[in-house]
């Protein structure tokens, strides 16, 4: 089983994650129309590419924006979460010896300590997600069980991982859990709203060329997200 | 002199003592008469909503309304109107003064009688929408001669025997002086011309001695005779007269005492429009105390 | 009963057919024809399939469901927090749901999407500014208008809007004449004050050609004289088309596209007619969106932009003022307390928010001049925007809507709004008529004829 999960899934999912992260993306763009979305894109590109990476970087930096600096709380443990989400499953030193194994290349590596820290505080952002869902109106009205599915999904490589890390119970056990979840999570991406890891960039660029080409972004100083 | 009279009226209480005036012009002059109502103000931006003036609702105009409402105008004139060669009732939606103007400009009738104020009352319809009111603004612009009736006290219009022209000597008093020479032949009445010397603000600040105003009296009747004697040959009766003090309670009183039954002044129009406006100038000043119609000339 | 004979899918085409729905008072029969529409699921979900692209359809599966929007909307905010009212909420139970259903949906579901499209977004786009994922949500309610008008789920008056658009070419029965006329007229009326004033029209190769809001023709064109005595003051070489002079575009409010299309390409080829060097338009902010913004790809206009460089009333002014074409006499500047009022639709849709306090520089006292708060591209719709303020069977809604602007200008405690926008002006007239605040509001143009200097060889002579 181990073995499974290491060889061929480990190259399955890999794969069908990375093409199917490119697909998306590729199609996101080509589906693009000047005409429908109304936003001439072709024919501004330097002003369209400059707002879409402002309005992707601005929404980068925690607290970076006005929507980030109205919600301090949801902005605490959304880059709790979205932080350790990206940056441990790429940079934890085990990750990475596993990735010289496989393919001969590694990563820069987290101090562990520092690992430990962004794997829990993923953890206790995702509780207070789920709990946000679940306390406020405004939230709980928009959320449907496909969410808490997602969310779990995408906790559950996290979960077992730490399980696993401080060897409660049968270390095996967990570790192929570990690895049948996060296997799971990458073939899910881009066939679930996960797919919003990309599409994230997609959506950001998209309404950055909207404003800067066509809503004011050559007026005055532009947006001030 | 007078064919076509068009008279704007509220078709309320308010403006049945200008709508006497109208009428009694109507049957002296023989005149055509048009009842001209606006009876709604637009609301709501571009809907077919209108605020109606008199009920103050909102309502939705169809052609059904209109005819209700021009219904509604026959009963309340249905005395008057027996007494009428020919008429028509005219009802339409918007802006007072503007539709008022806009009426005058495609029948361009021969004299524009306007009825009574709807009031001080502070949410009068009318008034809410646009600032200044809506004698202001027709005064203002008015392509042709403006008679209004604001005190029930000015609602005579009988056989005019003295009709009082105030002047102030701008070109616009010119022309209103033609209408009065115009108007006193045609009546074969009596024209008297007045000038007030405004002494509250000429001199801002500084008393004149009397020496100075009787100087200026004289200088002014001197002027009066200068600039109209050539023109009132055939007139049998009249006379100059210069009084000093506000100007328009000057004309006021005078018409009084000298039993005017009509005062004829220029409108001026370089004067409006800011927010002091409001308190008047002077003819909005007579227009309100005078105890005779008045006639307000603007070209 | 599938179509009506007020309430149907047909767009309006004929006069008779406008007056016919037009003498329908109220809309009462075309609101009880509408119960009985059938709803075209074929034609909906066709359509969805030709136009609902990439971007939508991303911004419809991405929503993280987060809520984050729900305090940038106004409409949220002032009806108590309710849930319902959460842009994402709005936009997934609605547009979500028909792509969903792939447009299998009832009577009384498009019912609920028309007061929802209508009634529950003003298309402000605030929203969209507070999305991590940059989802704007008023683009689709903008796009599910589109579907509600096309299967004649329409408000009444935004019916008949549209079909203006198609008679006229105007938003009210304003012909090409009557629109020359009432010009001409306007500066008749005021060419003794403002000697040599005049208006040219369809003059060719002019520096300026100016295009206004039917509204100002129909119901007070004093706001045309002003326009002309601006232009006549700064010594501007202007002209008005006789034709193609109408910026506004109900049908945009409506979702009626074609109209849209119609209405623009009648100013766009007056531009190409006259070949003026500018357009410029009048005070309105979603006339701006219609011709400016949006128009251009009605039109299939590949580069985005009119056939002349077109620009809002405030560029013109504030250009003028800059370079001095107009004077401010300092001694008659606002000395009372006074706020802006940042139009959606050429504020945040348009980056003109520098340009406006420009002009307040110049024609406000310094220290006089209050920001709302929020201000610029963050503010709140004046509460009318969208058509909201024109739909009769949602006056409720948009009157309780005009109270975020009402405790906005109580809050700011300033005296006058200045409200360069047909729409926000009329949504704060209406706030005083509802509220009593003792607000005063008002365009810029007529404050600028009340403060400029008149150069000595404009002056009328005695």
């Amino acid at each position: 089983m181990y073995k499974f999960l290491t060889g061929p899934m480990f190259w399955l999912s890999l794969c069908i994650c990375l093409i199917g992260m490119i697909v998306r993306f590729v199609l996101y763009f080509k589906g693009l129309s000047w005409q429908l979305d109304r936003v001439a894109y072709k024919a501004y590109p330097v002003q369209g590419f400059k707002g879409a990476m402002n309005s992707i970087l601005k929404w980068l930096i925690p607290f970076g924006t006005y929507g980030w600096r109205k919600q301090p709380f949801m902005t605490v443990i959304f880059f709790g979460f979205h932080t350790g989400a990206i940056l441990v499953p790429l940079f934890l030193p085990a990750h990475n010896l596993f990735l010289k194994e496989k393919i001969g290349i590694s990563l820069i590596t987290l101090n562990p300590v520092f690992a430990d820290i962004l794997t829990w505080s993923v953890i206790v952002s995702a509780f207070f997600l789920i709990l946000r869902r679940i306390s406020l109106p405004e939230v709980r009205i928009l959320t449907t069980a496909y969410d808490y599915f997602i969310l779990l999904l995408s906790m559950a490589p996290f979960i077992t991982g730490l399980i696993a890390r401080y060897e409660i119970g049968s270390y095996s056990f967990w570790l192929t859990a570990h690895i049948l979840c996060g296997e799971a999570l990458l073939i899910a991406i881009p066939f679930t709203k996960r797919s919003h890891i990309v599409l994230f960039f997609a959506s950001r660029a998209q309404l950055g060329m909207d404003y800067a080409i066509k809503r004011g972004g050559m007026k005055g100083k532009g947006m001030a997200w | 002199m007078f064919k076509n009279i068009l008279f704007a009226t509220s078709a309320t209480e308010a403006s049945d003592h200008a709508a006497r005036v109208a009428f009694n012009m109507a049957q002296i002059y023989d005149a055509k008469i048009c009842i001209f109502h606006v009876l709604g103000v637009p609301t709501r931006g571009f809907s077919q909503l209108v605020m109606d003036v008199k009920t103050k609702e909102k309502v939705e105009i169809d052609d059904e309304y209109i005819a209700w409402v021009e219904e509604e105008i026959k009963v309340h004139y249905s005395k008057q109107l027996k007494t009428a060669k020919s008429f028509n009732i005219k009802v339409c939606v918007g802006f007072p003064h503007r539709e008022i103007l806009r009426e005058a400009r495609i029948s361009a009738p021969d004299i524009i009688v306007l009825g009574g104020s709807t009031g001080n009352d502070e949410d009068s319809v009318y008034k809410n929408s646009t600032v200044g009111s809506t004698l202001q603004r027709v005064a203002k612009a008015a392509p042709c001669p403006l008679l209004v009736v604001n005190r029930p006290a000015a609602s005579f219009w009988g056989g005019i025997s003295k009709v009082v022209f105030g002047t102030d000597f701008s070109k616009a008093s010119d022309a209103a002086f033609k209408f009065a020479v115009k108007l006193t032949k045609n009546r074969r009445c009596e024209l008297n011309i007045f000038h007030a010397l405004d002494i509250s603000s000429m001199h801002m600040g500084r008393l004149l001695t009397q020496d100075e105003i009787e100087s200026q009296i004289r200088e002014s009747l001197r002027r009066i005779r200068g600039r109209y004697i050539d023109e009132m040959k055939e007139i049998k009766d009249y006379s100059f007269d210069v009084w000093e003090g506000l100007p328009y309670i000057e004309i006021v009183k005078y018409a009084r005492e000298k039993h005017a039954d009509l005062i004829v002044m220029a409108h001026h129009t370089q004067k409006s429009s800011n927010e002091d406006a409001r308190l008047g100038s002077n003819i909005e000043q007579v227009i309100v105390r005078a105890g005779c119609p008045v006639i307000s000339i603007n070209k | 009963m599938p179509e009506g004979k007020y309430c149907n899918k047909k767009p309006i085409e004929t006069e008779e057919e406008l007056k016919e729905l037009l003498g329908d008072t109220g809309g009462k029969k075309y609101y009880e024809e509408m119960k009985a529409l059938d709803v075209d699921s074929e034609l909906l979900w066709k359509t969805i399939g030709n136009t609902l692209k990439s971007r939508t359809k991303t911004w419809l599966e991405i929503c993280a469901h987060c809520g984050m929007c729900a305090d940038s909307c106004f409409l949220y905010l002032i009806n108590d927090r309710d849930p319902k009212q959460v842009p994402a909420y709005k936009i997934q139970s609605t547009l979500g749901e028909i792509v969903k259903r792939k447009g299998k949906v009832d009577n009384e579901f498009m019912h609920m999407v028309m007061e929802t499209a209508w009634a529950k977004c003003t298309c402000c786009n605030r929203c969209g500014m507070y999305c991590p994922h940059g989802i704007d949500m008023g683009v689709m309610f903008g796009y599910l208008r589109g579907l509600c008008y096309q299967q004649g789920f329409v408000p009444w008056e935004l019916k008949i809007g549209a079909g203006m658009h198609r008679i006229y070419r105007a938003q009210m029965d304003v012909t090409n004449e009557e629109f020359v006329e009432t010009f001409k007229w306007m500066v008749e009326e005021y060419e003794e004050d403002y000697p040599g004033l005049e208006v040219s029209v369809d003059k060719e190769g002019a520096d300026i050609l100016y295009t206004v809001n039917a509204r100002e023709v129909k119901h007070y064109p004093e706001d045309l004289a002003e326009a002309a005595i601006l232009f006549h003051l700064a010594g501007e070489n202007w002209t008005v088309p006789s034709s193609g002079w109408e910026q506004t575009s109900l049908s945009m409010f409506a979702g009626d596209w074609a109209a849209c299309k119609m209405q623009v390409e009648s100013v766009y080829s007056a531009m190409e007619r006259l070949k003026p060097k500018r357009m410029v338009g009048t005070e309105c902010g979603h006339a701006h969106r219609a011709t400016v913004i949006e128009g251009p790809y009605w039109a299939g206009r590949s580069n985005g932009k009119p056939p002349v460089e077109s620009i809002h009333y405030v560029e013109w002014l504030a250009e003028a003022l800059r370079e001095g074409k107009l004077k401010v006499d300092p001694a008659k500047r606002i000395k009372k307390k006074v706020t802006l009022q940042d139009s959606c639709n050429y504020i945040r849709n348009n980056g003109l928010k520098e340009i406006t306090r420009e002009i307040m520089s110049y024609i406000v006292e310094p220290g006089y001049f209050i920001e709302m708060t929020p201000n610029k591209e963050h503010n709140f719709c004046c509460g009318g925007g969208g058509g909201f303020n024109g739909i009769g069977i949602f006056r409720p809604q948009r009157n309780k809507a005009l109270i975020t602007k009402r405790d906005q200008l109580i809050n700011s405690g300033a005296e006058l709004v200045i409200s360069p926008c047909h729409n926000c002006w009329d949504a704060i007239r209406d706030l005083e008529d509802e509220y009593k605040i003792g607000i005063k509001w008002s365009f810029l143009k007529p404050l600028l004829v009340s403060m400029v200097e008149i150069p000595e060889h404009l002056k009328p002579k005695e």
